[in-house]
């Protein structure tokens, strides 16, 4: 019985380390593909043994990088610290100051505009922007991208914001704190680990976007994503210089979900699961 | 229930208003705080919608100017119901992309959450691990699957598939829908794990050693214990699974392009092309309605989920 045991027990824990193998075999290969030559790379069968270069990640840092960094970098964190600051004390409010009635109400209509499919509104978007001659123009991404994140922080604040003790608020409240002395001095540094993790949730969603920077922006604009499907009907096929900038594109989001992995789930649920 | 948790709290001190001052305060504070987010989504979302609705009841081709902008009522609604060809086929295509995603994505995130909720060395080395799909850029990767992975001439599935001596598969070109409905299934699954296993670590361990004492095996355990007890974490996947898996769009544009055909062609994507490449905005308009109806339904469900949580933890 003992035995038994003990040989099913290795026999999930083996199955256990397969199974994620597999689930991340596609990321890891196309890290491995980025340090091959070209010839390596669509060699059949795939080479295990070659000697590393970095010449990929050159050529495509040399291909332009820098500028959709740029855009990537200025898009993701603006319209996060944007939707941080419209978000927190519309939170704060719903939390501490709505009844319960409208603030369910609040909830509903931040969801739906979350919900929304983007390309329903995609189209008159694209008609106001044009004729706002703002398309192809890194203030609109930015502007689009709060609107998309906007929703996430509010209720992911609102959840952390429910959780805050009470009495340190009526505290607050019985000093004679101002709305905003509460809310920047005792609010946002309590909640602190959760307004971090939903700034870095809504960063991989900016960051992650495809629909508005190629529905949005041709030359002036364009993410980091852009440039990967720039690249690669440009140029046709090169493996492993499409992979060395996938591999760059993608650590970003990878380092900073790892890093917040403890609130991804009551982030991207808002609360409705812990 | 606020009101009755109040009064009892009065009663247990009585004479001592302890909830009286700050509530006093807390009238006198600034009311409009959410008025800016508020304003800011119906600005970017909410007019933006109307206006989608107001387009989707005239006819307008930005490719025939001398056409204008007639009002036509809701030609484009019954044209789009019964007189464009494609329009039905895409519902099934998106239907079956939807439902194949969140379906692979369900059972392969309930296996690794159940073999990840197991105490098991380098155990949150291994979560991390299993969520990187559910990070990777989406439609890079889809990039990627297709020429690295699933192409027939340079790919490593088919490479793998010929050393056990079956013949090149052109993935996207044999199963175009198919090969969609699998990458996204690839990215929703740590997504499901991450939701199933907050559920499995909320169960007490209590119940799980009171099942293993009364000697029900493991697949029992799950099944009559665990399972129930994960019904909310699984409505939360389902939902929020199908409402992103709806909006797939680079996985798409990436790899199939919506073809061949419109094999691959999903309500979102559709909408994309009779925007952008038609520009037939009435009529794109039309179908952006018809998904914001669809998506709607989704969030209702959604918010029932999370009030009651907001409710229990009130009272």
């Amino acid at each position: 019985m003992g035995y038994t045991h003990k040989w099913s027990q290795s026999f999930w824990t083996g199955l256990t380390y397969i199974l994620v193998l597999l689930l991340v075999f596609p990321v890891l290969w196309m890290v491995i593909t980025g340090f091959k030559t070209e010839v390596a790379a669509i060699a059949i069968p795939p080479t295990l043994l070659f000697q590393p270069t970095l010449d990929q990640f050159l050529l495509a840092i040399n291909s332009g990088f820098g500028a959709y960094l740029f855009n990537s970098a200025v898009a993701s964190l603006v319209s996060t610290a944007i939707a941080l600051v419209l978000g927190i004390p519309a939170a704060y409010s719903m939390v501490f100051q709505m009844r319960k009635k409208s603030s369910d109400d609040m909830l509903f209509f931040v969801l739906s505009t979350r919900f929304m499919p983007f390309a329903a509104i995609l189209v008159p978007l694209y008609v106001i922007i044009t004729r706002l001659n703002l398309l192809d123009n890194l203030f609109t991404l930015i502007i689009v991208y709060t609107a998309m994140n906007l929703p996430l922080i509010i209720w992911m604040a609102r959840s952390y914001f429910m959780d805050l003790p009470k009495e340190v608020l009526e505290g607050a409240w019985l000093d004679g704190c101002s709305t905003f002395q509460t809310i920047v001095s005792v609010v946002v540094p309590m909640a602190a680990p959760g307004l971090a993790a939903a700034a870095l949730l809504s960063i991989i969603f900016a960051w992650n976007d495809f629909f508005f920077a190629v529905s949005l922006t041709y030359t002036n604009a364009p993410t980091l994503p852009i440039m990967v499907a720039v690249f690669t009907s440009n140029e046709g096929l090169f493996l492993a210089k499409v992979s060395a900038l996938a591999t760059l594109i993608m650590l970003v989001p990878v380092a900073v979900g790892i890093y917040a992995q403890k609130h991804l789930v009551r982030g991207l649920t808002g609360g409705a699961l812990k | 229930m606020k009101q009755a948790n109040q009064a009892a709290q009065t009663a247990t001190y009585p004479g001592i208003q302890v909830r009286a001052v700050p509530k006093a305060t807390r009238r006198g504070q600034a009311k409009w705080l959410h008025l800016p987010a508020l304003a800011y989504m119906i600005v970017l979302t909410q007019i933006p919608f109307l206006l989608a609705v107001w387009f989707s009841l005239h006819s307008w081709n930005l490719l025939l100017p001398a056409q204008g902008f007639p009002f036509v009522g809701l030609a484009n609604y019954i044209n789009t119901f019964t007189g464009d060809p494609n329009f039905w086929p895409i519902m099934g295509h998106t239907l079956e992309l939807v439902v194949g995603a969140i379906t692979l994505a369900l059972v392969g995130g309930t296996v690794l959450a159940l073999l990840l909720n197991r105490p098991i060395w380098g155990r949150n080395v291994l979560r991390g691990l299993a969520t990187i799909p559910f990070l990777v850029t989406p439609s890079v990767m889809a990039l990627l699957w297709k020429d690295l992975f699933l192409s027939p001439s340079s790919g490593i599935v088919d490479w793998a598939l010929h050393l056990v001596g079956f013949p090149a598969v052109p993935w996207f070109s044999s199963f175009p829908l198919g090969s969609v409905t699998f990458i996204v299934a690839w990215e929703w699954t740590p997504f499901v794990m991450l939701v199933i296993l907050a559920g499995l670590q909320s169960i007490p361990d209590e119940v799980m050693e009171a099942a293993q004492v009364d000697g029900a095996g493991a697949f029992a355990t799950f099944w009559r214990i665990v399972f129930p007890l994960l019904r909310k974490p699984y409505e939360i996947a389902l939902l929020f699974g199908t409402i992103f898996i709806f909006q797939t769009f680079g996985e798409i544009y990436l790899t199939t392009s919506g073809g061949p055909g419109i094999d691959t062609n999903t309500l979102p994507y559709y909408t994309y092309r009779t925007a952008l490449f038609s520009f037939q905005i009435g009529q794109a308009a039309t179908l952006g309605v018809i998904g914001v109806v669809v998506a709607i339904l989704a969030a209702r469900g959604m918010l029932r989920l999370m009030t009651e949580r907001t409710a229990s933890e009130r009272s």
